[in-house]
């Protein structure tokens, strides 16, 4: 838009904007702090369930109730690489009925947690993660990405 | 690929491909990073009317770099008989493809994904090819110019 160099549509009241995912999901806005210390707690958990080898324990619960919305990156950021510790100290051999025990919704945040983390290659171990892929699509099929697409919160 | 046909909602009798202009967030889908490593990555970028696929190629040395750019900057200048490539790659990627509603309209779409899915797969071996047949013809003529000194 070269002839207009103000978005006046962005000043309008109903207009769409980043944080309004989470008005509608949780009513409210959460506090920032309390989002972290939620994310910090549960990576403890999911570490020590790591440690007593229960895999599928820590899965599971890697995967509950992620952070959304936009005020909320370091806690995305650090819940991320809470699953992928989780998911690289999974066996491939493993993968298929991990994947077949996880409720849809799980399935569906596994998938969201996939593809962040395949947008940092250079932190992850991309061929892992491709493998973790074709498995949970074997599971969950095409709708699993498609909601990965269409979905809103984003992780 | 649900594409259809959507007008511009910031200019009036304007059509053109959302995932481009990016003016309306709420007809743009998150975008996916598909990655093998590093080097070898795949961007899909999705709207209500549009999408578009970025890939980078592998370059493990120079000889593939220049080979790789050469090879695109070829297919992009003739951007006009692919239909779908992109004439210019989005920013850290080295070829985009860009899908409109009008290009499946027109064409097969499981034809336009299997376009893709056989270019990523043979771009490879093309350039690897290419090497191979660059280092040969670098050693011949190395060998037939260093013979006059003997």
């Amino acid at each position: 838009m070269a002839f207009r160099k103000i978005d006046i549509d962005a000043l309008e009241e109903d207009a769409f904007g980043e944080d309004e995912i989470d008005f509608q999901e949780i009513g409210e806005l959460r506090p920032v702090a309390d989002v972290d210390a939620q994310v910090n707690s549960r990576a403890q958990e999911v570490r020590s369930l790591l440690q007593r080898g229960n895999t599928s324990g820590a899965l599971s619960t890697s995967l509950q109730n992620p952070p959304y919305g936009a005020p909320f990156h370091a806690a995305k950021a650090r819940n991320t690489q809470t699953v992928m510790e989780v998911l690289n100290s999974i066996k491939v051999s493993d993968v298929p009925q991990l994947v077949k025990s996880l409720s849809p919704e799980e399935q569906d945040v596994l998938m969201k947690y996939l593809y962040a983390g395949m947008a940092a290659p250079e932190q992850n171990n991309s061929g892992h993660l491709l493998a973790w892929h074709e498995k949970l699509t074997e599971v969950a099929g095409q709708g699993c990405i498609v909601r990965v697409i269409t979905d809103r919160r984003t992780v | 690929m649900c594409l259809e046909n959507f007008s511009s909602q910031i200019a009036e009798r304007h059509n053109k491909p959302e995932v481009e202009v990016r003016a309306s967030k709420e007809v743009l889908l998150n975008p996916v990073v598909i990655s093998r490593n590093d080097k070898e990555r795949v961007l899909i970028e999705t709207s209500v009317n549009s999408l578009r696929v970025s890939i980078a190629i592998k370059q493990a040395d120079e000889i593939e770099r220049i080979l790789a750019h050469k090879f695109t900057r070829f297919l992009t200048q003739r951007a006009e008989s692919f239909v779908i490539l992109r004439r210019k790659p989005i920013e850290g990627y080295d070829i985009s493809f860009l899908i409109t509603n009008a290009h499946t309209e027109q064409m097969y779409k499981h034809k336009l994904v299997d376009f893709i899915i056989q270019f990523m797969e043979e771009v490879d071996k093309e350039i690897s090819e290419m090497k191979l047949s660059l280092n040969a013809r670098a050693r011949i003529v190395s060998e037939s110019y260093l013979s006059q000194f003997n």
